[in-house]
């Protein structure tokens, strides 16, 4: 017994430090702590059980609590065993007599506790069921959004369709029509083009008959030029005649030239004759010069008989000057009596004698100049006798002048002679000259003979030519109106090949005028093809109205439909905006859902940290239960032992009542709320804690599976919204430029290699389009790009050789390039 | 069949075409050149992903010519295009600074292939109707021409939108290829 309790006490004291240091704290508990923490701990669990989740923490707390001082109890329970030890063999006796009660109470107390534990599981489980309850209608609320979600989602998908379907139809409408009224249009163009097309040739047959006409304005002009040439020819020949009328005048002129040289040569002959008289003439002077010189002798005797007459005269004339001196000095005589007579005698004589004194001198001077002057007439006489001598000289002169006058006068004859024999000469020179100039005017007549008969040669030539001008003119006039009768002839077929143009081009008029009419039948046919065409468009018209009354009925319809469209869209936008509001809610579920779901991991933490608590707890209460089984057990043991011990000590109780008695006063109290409730307590506990523990792992486990439903819902709508969001491309799609950028970045990786793709194909086209010469070039440049061995380049060359070359064989396909061809195909060959 | 009987013709009377290359970036003018010397107008063109080839008359001599596209993708295979020919008009853009350095390095690359060793290098200075445009003589130092060796090369300003410039550079070109036959 006491072996066992003491290994126990071991035990426990081996057991007791893995609490801590809490296990050796409760020594200092009393037991009043003890109880009032049993009873604290036996009200908390009715409230618990109505306290939500979220009490749980602060439950687990407590039971952590709880736990701890249900260490501290155990431990106590170590020293109350240890007391009870003590106290034991004290209380065999009282407890004989409490084991009845104790066991009634402790059959009361284990039915009281079951109650409350049915109590506490119904609660527990009708709290579940809260739970559950809530949570179903949370998932349903969930899973009916959901639905109506979807439901609105594959209303629109299915009016979206709808409307697709709708604006295709519309399209394949709009295209037939169009394709319809392109065909009207392209059969109108074509009969316009044909309408042109005649018109056009109308326009040029038109433009040849302009064309003819001018070519017929062209010939006349040609012959009016003709004619205008004739004419100039004509005036040209007028033009010559002028010119041989000249020639005659020029002919006139020269016979008058002629005549006038004759004339000339008879003036000459006058001028001979005039040079014969002067010459007669200078003799008849000649004999005049003697008789001059003969005038001359006499002058000068007549001049000497002059002399001698002034001799006499100057004698004469001294002797009238004496005389009249005389006369003077009686005069002054006269005078001197006369001055004498009137004044005073003495003075009249004295003047007179002055005067008489002054006549004396006068006398004298005069005397004086008489002989002066006869002096001077002496030196007259005697100048006069120098000047006979002097004319004698002079006539000695004269008479030697005559002589050489004579002399002069014969050589003057001789002169004159040989002037005769030159004027002679001259005269034989002019009438040589006067033959020659004959001789030249017979020259000259010959000349003008010679030029009468050039210019009749000029004549006859010019005739000539004028006649051969004429001729000319008239050949070139008949060449002319040969050429105008060509022409006119040319004129004429050009006329007839006009007329006949003109017939042709009547013709073809006519011919166009019938192809016109034909045409016009054809623009008939054409026009009423036109008309029907017309009245087929007319009816298509119709049709097309119709048409476009469908359309119009199509585009009411689709206004309709636009406005239905619109109306969707409208529909859509709220559905948008009910969808953006519901991604909003969603995005707020989502954060609810996030916040649910950090509140579940937060739980799932707390419940995992509790889980781990838990099973902290449910080790050490295992542990505690393992401890407190054994415990119970040892307990009941102990108590079997001690019942035994109390059967067997019944005898030693006896002498322990009153010290039991004493006790039992001690402990009523300590037995009430000690030692049996607190074992069942802590069992209840336990248990209640493991069912707690149970229903919170279900719990965890709901809200797991919960969590998952509500991701694997919130995939799905994420999905079906991408799905929409990729239906509708109009609408902003955020996701649009992060595809684009991966576009842009894979065709960033794949550029280098689209451009050699692009390279190898152009250069592979080429090789197969251009010629063998250029293709050999090629041949290199393909076998790089395709990486072909030496072999097969070397084949490519041979085979685009043997193409090239006429001659030679085909070169065998190596094995290399068909490989699939096991056997060559040609066996005969 | 034409070609056939053309290439009849040819082997009958012997008149071998010439084969000449227009080469040069993308963008330097050498479709419009090609087209220019062919049908004598400007054509609007875009770029040419692979090649033209045309075959133009000038001075009764027969050029193949082909103009391969000088995008940097498909420069490489320009070598596929080497062997048999007989010049090579490499076209620059006159305006284009920034790239003549690698105009250069492609030039000189082309040139040391083995199969364009006998080839005439006629280099057209492009686009000289620009005002911005670099002369002819900066253009072949800048191009490296003055260094070649075992070359016989001529460079001539072009403009293929004007038409000036081409039949020169042709001229010599045919000249040079009489001479060298």
């Amino acid at each position: 017994m006491f072996a066992k309790l003491k290994k126990k006490i071991a035990e426990e004291a081996a057991t007791a430090p893995r609490p801590g240091g809490a296990a050796r704290i409760p020594r200092s508990f009393s037991k009043e702590s003890i109880t009032s923490v049993g009873a604290d701990s036996g009200d908390d669990f009715p409230s618990d059980g109505s306290s939500s989740r979220e009490d749980l923490s602060s439950q687990l707390f407590r039971r952590n609590e709880q736990i701890r001082k249900l260490e501290v109890k155990l431990s106590d329970y170590a020293e109350q065993v240890r007391n009870l030890q003590k106290i034991k063999e004290k209380l065999e006796i009282a407890l004989e007599k409490h084991q009845d009660s104790s066991l009634r109470k402790l059959q009361e107390q284990n039915e009281a506790h079951q109650t409350s534990r049915a109590k506490m599981a119904e609660g527990m489980t009708l709290a579940l069921e809260k739970k559950d309850q809530e949570w179903r209608e949370k998932l349903s609320h969930l899973e009916k959004e959901r639905k109506i979600l979807t439901a609105q989602l594959q209303g629109m998908r299915e009016q979206s369709l709808n409307l697709f379907q709708k604006r295709d139809d519309y399209d394949e409408l709009e295209g037939f029509q169009q394709q319809e009224l392109a065909k009207v249009k392209h059969m109108l163009l074509k009969k316009e083009e044909s309408l042109t097309q005649m018109e056009r040739e109308l326009e040029a047959s038109r433009k040849e008959l302009s064309h003819a006409r001018e070519d017929l304005q062209a010939s006349n002009a040609l012959s009016s030029r003709l004619a205008a040439e004739l004419q100039e020819l004509r005036q040209q020949y007028a033009g010559l005649e002028a010119e041989r009328d000249v020639l005659l005048d020029a002919e006139e002129s020269a016979e008058n030239k002629i005549t006038n040289l004759e004339q000339r040569g008879h003036e000459l002959q006058v001028y001979i004759q005039q040079m014969s008289v002067d010459l007669q003439n200078a003799q008849v002077t000649a004999s005049s010069y003697e008789k001059t010189l003969e005038t001359l002798q006499a002058e000068h005797e007549a001049l000497k008989l002059e002399y001698e007459q002034h001799k006499q005269k100057m004698i004469g004339e001294v002797e009238e000057k004496n005389q009249l001196m005389g006369h003077l000095q009686g005069k002054l005589t006269t005078l001197e009596k006369r001055l004498e007579g009137n004044l005073s005698g003495d003075e009249h004589v004295r003047e007179l004698l002055q005067e008489k004194s002054a006549l004396e001198q006068q006398l004298e001077s005069a005397l004086q100049q008489l002989s002066a002057a006869r002096t001077s007439h002496a030196e007259s006489v005697s100048l006069l006798e120098t000047q006979i001598h002097q004319l004698n000289c002079k006539v000695t002169e004269g008479q030697a002048q005559l002589s050489e006058r004579e002399e002069s006068m014969r050589s003057i004859q001789e002169s004159s002679l040989h002037q005769l024999k030159g004027l002679e000469q001259a005269l034989r020179l002019a009438n040589e000259a006067a033959a020659k100039s004959k001789d030249d005017v017979i020259e000259r007549e010959q000349q003008i003979q010679k030029l009468q008969a050039n210019l009749d040669l000029e004549i006859i030539k010019s005739e000539e030519a004028v006649s051969a001008v004429k001729h000319q003119c008239a050949e070139q006039v008949k060449r002319l109106e040969e050429q105008v009768a060509t022409l006119e002839a040319a004129q004429e077929a050009e006329k007839a090949g006009a007329q006949h143009k003109i017939s042709q081009l009547e013709k073809e008029n006519e011919e166009l005028k019938d192809s016109h009419r034909e045409c016009e039948s054809s623009s008939r046919r054409q026009e009423s093809e036109l008309e029907r065409l017309k009245a087929e468009l007319s009816s298509r018209e119709t049709v097309s109205v119709e048409i476009a009354k469908a359309l119009e009925e199509t585009r009411k319809h689709k206004e309709d439909l636009q406005q239905q469209v619109a109306d969707l869209s409208l529909s859509l936008k709220e559905k948008d905006w009910l969808i953006m509001d519901k991604t909003d809610t969603l995005l707020k579920k989502e954060e609810e859902l996030n916040g649910l779901k950090r509140g579940h991991e937060e739980l799932r933490l707390q419940m995992q940290q509790s889980q781990t608590d838990l099973e902290l707890c449910q080790r050490q209460a295992a542990e505690r239960e393992a401890v407190m089984g054994e415990q119970m057990s040892t307990l009941q043991e102990q108590l079997q032992e001690q019942q035994e011990c109390w059967l067997a000590s019944k005898s030693q109780t006896a002498g322990l009542e009153l010290a039991s008695k004493a006790l039992k006063k001690q402990l009523h109290p300590s037995e009430d709320g000690e030692m049996e409730p607190n074992g069942e307590v802590a069992a209840a506990e336990i248990v209640q804690l493991q069912k707690e523990n149970r229903e919170l792992e279900q719990q965890i486990a709901e809200k797991n599976k919960m969590i998952k439903q509500l991701q694997q819902t919130m995939a799905e709508l994420k999905k079906t919204l991408q799905k929409e969001l990729k239906i509708r491309p109009d609408s902003e799609v955020p996701e649009v430029p992060n595809a684009a950028l991966t576009v842009t970045n894979n065709s960033d990786l794949n550029d280098s290699r689209e451009i050699n793709f692009e390279y190898l194909k152009h250069v592979v086209l080429k090789f197969m389009s251009c010629r063998e010469s250029e293709a050999f070039h090629l041949i290199r440049a393909v076998s790089v790009l395709l990486n072909f061995s030496q072999e097969e380049e070397s084949m490519l060359k041979e085979t685009l050789e043997y193409k090239m070359s006429w001659f030679g064989s085909k070169p065998s396909p190596k094995g290399s390039i068909r490989p699939s061809i096991s056997s060559p195909r040609t066996p005969w060959s | 069949m034409g070609g056939f009987f053309s290439t009849i013709f040819s082997s009958l009377f012997g008149t071998r075409e010439m084969r000449i290359l227009i080469l040069g970036l993308d963008g330097a003018g050498k479709t419009t050149i090609l087209y220019r010397l062919q049908v004598g107008e400007v054509v609007t063109t875009i770029p040419t992903i692979g090649f033209n080839v045309e075959t133009v008359t000038y001075k009764n001599l027969k050029f193949q010519v082909w103009d391969l596209g000088g995008q940097t993708s498909i420069r490489p295979y320009w070598r596929c295009y080497y062997s048999n020919t007989d010049a090579v008009i490499y076209v620059v853009d006159s305006c284009d600074c920034d790239r003549i350095g690698i105009s250069k390095s492609e030039l000189v690359a082309m040139l040391e292939e083995e199969e364009l060793k006998k080839a005439i290098l006629v280099v057209f200075a492009n686009k000289q109707d620009m005002e911005q445009a670099m002369t002819p003589t900066e253009m072949a130092n800048a191009l490296g021409l003055p260094a070649l060796k075992d070359r016989k090369w001529q460079i001539f300003k072009t403009s293929a939108t004007k038409g000036t410039g081409l039949d020169e550079a042709m001229e010599w070109l045919v000249e040079t290829l009489k001479s060298r036959q």
